[in-house]
């Protein structure tokens, strides 16, 4: 499967609440976006002429047919600012699908989809993933926000019977605090019962820096989807390096990743 | 005065000549891809012909590998961006085995960047790249400002730039091309010196150094503090010296290198007196940059009338008098 730079229009400008909205585009030509694989993403730019130089990364949120894929966003700086705004018909540059992304989920092996705020794309990817091959029951979303209105795309986990525990830190849904500790007690009720179980994550840096710590003190499989500023997404600027334990100092977010195994990640 | 338009009996964009010379060098496009901004061209095959292209200037090769600088490496800033990857690499050993093949294949000019630590890894550096089959310039690389030791005087002092130049045209047969410093006093006397040296050509400009600043962190946006700027944002700068070097040394072959995004960018910079053109930043935001921009420019040439690249290079009229900051040198003989 090889990626391409598309020329695309968008087709939806979705708002959700606390912030979040959903784009979706269509592109003048099919390329191979419909076989994305959860956690791989584009990098998407509008026509912003010379300013805003460099693409956005984004996790693809679905890919409905060879033309037609979303993103899920929320305004952080001048590119998502603009994005927010994109009326249907915009045009946009996206080079997409890029990067590895996560291990497919199997029958026999529960996967914990560990989400935090807009980290949840590739997690809400897996979970249709597996519902539409049938295998709902083979993961469990855990998904933590600040509060009520950071938590969106609920009603699709609903609908593809996915089961899913909520957190906020105000307590305005679901258990209040971090989504670490309720993935810590679905660790230690896996292991009682000797489930087979690993764990997918994505999030903000300090969610996924105690998810590592989690998964690797209890030997559990842990992959991490990070998230880097990148110039270019496919292997060129160098930008985006992610340091590693290993023979080499760093490997690269948009090539070598998003998707690391939580074994390699050298946080400072 | 500056509303006066030439005017030219349009010609058809299809029978424009693109190719280009660069002093030996023949290329069928004077579209080359910048070093840095291509890697070793592979990861464009996915997203563009790059046999369309002109040539590819590589990312920079040192003797040895390069792992590069801290995190973060770059940042965006107004129409551009900084970057500090620290000259990362693979290595000459590694470059010649595994990726010089794939772009000799191509059929499209290859140069090499390359660069040392010190003078002996230079010319170490030119000697093993120069030696290597398929390899049609080398792009020297005195400017870049993300190395730390040493390396500065090569890029900014005359006499030395004289002495590097020319050590590493005797161990090859090569031509050598220099890269300039934008971050250099007098680019005219740098470009004389390289070219007295038996330098083939120069290009200019590179990165430009820069900072930005997180106010809420109070911590600078890169690591390394300042880095090279690249974009939009710094093509005024470098037509400026383009024009300054090829006035000066209107035989030497000039790559105009800084910020273009379009095909009008590439004719000013042909028009300002470059012979060919390097694109860089642009092919990040759009991995097939180079080929738009490349359809760009034969439409703009076509719509002005000009039947060839080369009718354009260095044509530019002057609003008269000549200004007299047209070169630096003359500037300082002038006080």
């Amino acid at each position: 499967m090889s990626a391409a730079q598309l020329s695309a229009r968008v087709i939806d400008n979705r708002p959700l609440t606390g912030g979040y909205f959903v784009l979706t585009f269509e592109a003048e030509r099919p390329s191979a976006i419909a076989e994305t694989i959860p956690g791989q993403f584009a990098m998407v730019r509008g026509a912003w002429g010379r300013d805003l130089l460099n693409p956005r990364a984004f996790s693809v949120l679905h890919a409905a047919d060879a033309r037609r894929f979303s993103i899920l966003a929320k305004v952080f700086g001048r590119g998502t600012a603009r994005l927010q705004v994109v009326e249907p018909g915009a045009p946009v540059t996206v080079t997409a699908p890029l990067g590895r992304g996560f291990r497919p989920p199997a029958r026999g092996k529960t996967q914990l989809l560990v989400a935090g705020g807009v980290g949840l794309p590739p997690l809400h990817l897996q979970a249709r993933v597996a519902a539409q091959a049938g295998i709902a029951g083979a993961v469990e979303l855990l998904y933590g926000g600040r509060t009520r209105a950071d938590l969106v795309l609920l009603e699709d986990l609903a609908a593809w019977d996915v089961r899913v525990t909520l957190t906020t830190e105000d307590g305005s849904a679901g258990e209040r605090g971090f989504v670490t500790a309720p993935l810590e007690r679905r660790l230690d009720e896996a292991r009682a019962r000797g489930e087979d179980v690993e764990v997918l994550a994505c999030g903000p840096t300090p969610m996924l820096r105690a998810v590592q710590k989690i998964g690797l003190s209890r030997q559990v499989p842990t992959y991490l989807c990070l998230e880097e500023v990148m110039a270019c997404g496919f292997g060129v600027c160098l930008g985006c390096a992610v340091p590693v334990y290993g023979p080499k100092p760093y490997r690269y977010c948009c090539t070598d990743g998003p998707v690391f195994d939580a074994r390699e990640v050298r946080w400072s | 005065m500056s509303g006066v338009r030439v005017t030219a009996t349009p010609v058809d964009p299809a029978t424009v000549d693109m190719s280009c010379r660069f002093g030996q060098l023949t290329l069928k496009s004077p579209f080359l891809a910048a070093s840095g901004c291509f890697a070793y061209g592979e990861q464009f095959a996915a997203f563009t012909d790059l046999r369309q292209l002109g040539g590819i200037s590589t990312k920079g090769i040192s003797p040895e590998p390069r792992h590069g600088n801290p995190l973060p490496r770059i940042c965006e800033t107004a129409a551009g961006m900084l970057n500090s990857i620290g000259l990362e690499n693979v290595g000459v050993e590694v470059f010649v085995r595994e990726k010089l093949p794939f772009l000799r294949d191509l059929g499209v000019s290859v140069w090499v960047n390359f660069f040392g630590v010190d003078f002996e890894t230079y010319v170490d550096c030119a000697r093993r790249l120069g030696a290597a089959p398929g390899v049609d310039a080398l792009e020297m690389n005195i400017s870049c400002p993300n190395i730390k030791k040493g390396g500065i005087e090569f890029g900014t002092v005359p006499e030395v730039a004289h002495r590097l130049t020319r050590a590493c045209v005797e161990v090859t047969d090569a031509p050598i091309v220099v890269k300039l410093s934008p971050n250099a006093g007098d680019n005219v006397a740098m470009a004389q010196a390289v070219a007295e040296a038996g330098a083939h050509g120069v290009s200019l400009i590179n990165t430009i150094t820069g900072m930005a600043i997180d106010v809420r962190s109070r911590r600078p946006r890169i690591a390394t503090t300042y880095g090279g700027l690249s974009g939009p944002a710094i093509k005024p700068i470098a037509l400026r010296m383009v024009h300054q070097v090829a006035k000066a040394l209107p035989d030497l072959p000039i790559s105009g290198i800084g910020g273009v995004y379009t095909g009008e960018d590439a004719l000013e910079f042909l028009m300002a007196g470059a012979r060919c053109v390097q694109v860089g930043t642009a092919c990040f935001a759009e991995p097939g940059a180079i080929v738009r921009i490349t359809d760009e420019l034969r439409a703009l040439l076509g719509e002005l009338g000009f039947a060839s690249v080369a009718a354009a290079v260095g044509c530019l009229e002057p609003i008269e008098p000549e200004p007299p900051y047209a070169s630096t040198r003359d500037r300082g003989a002038a006080r």
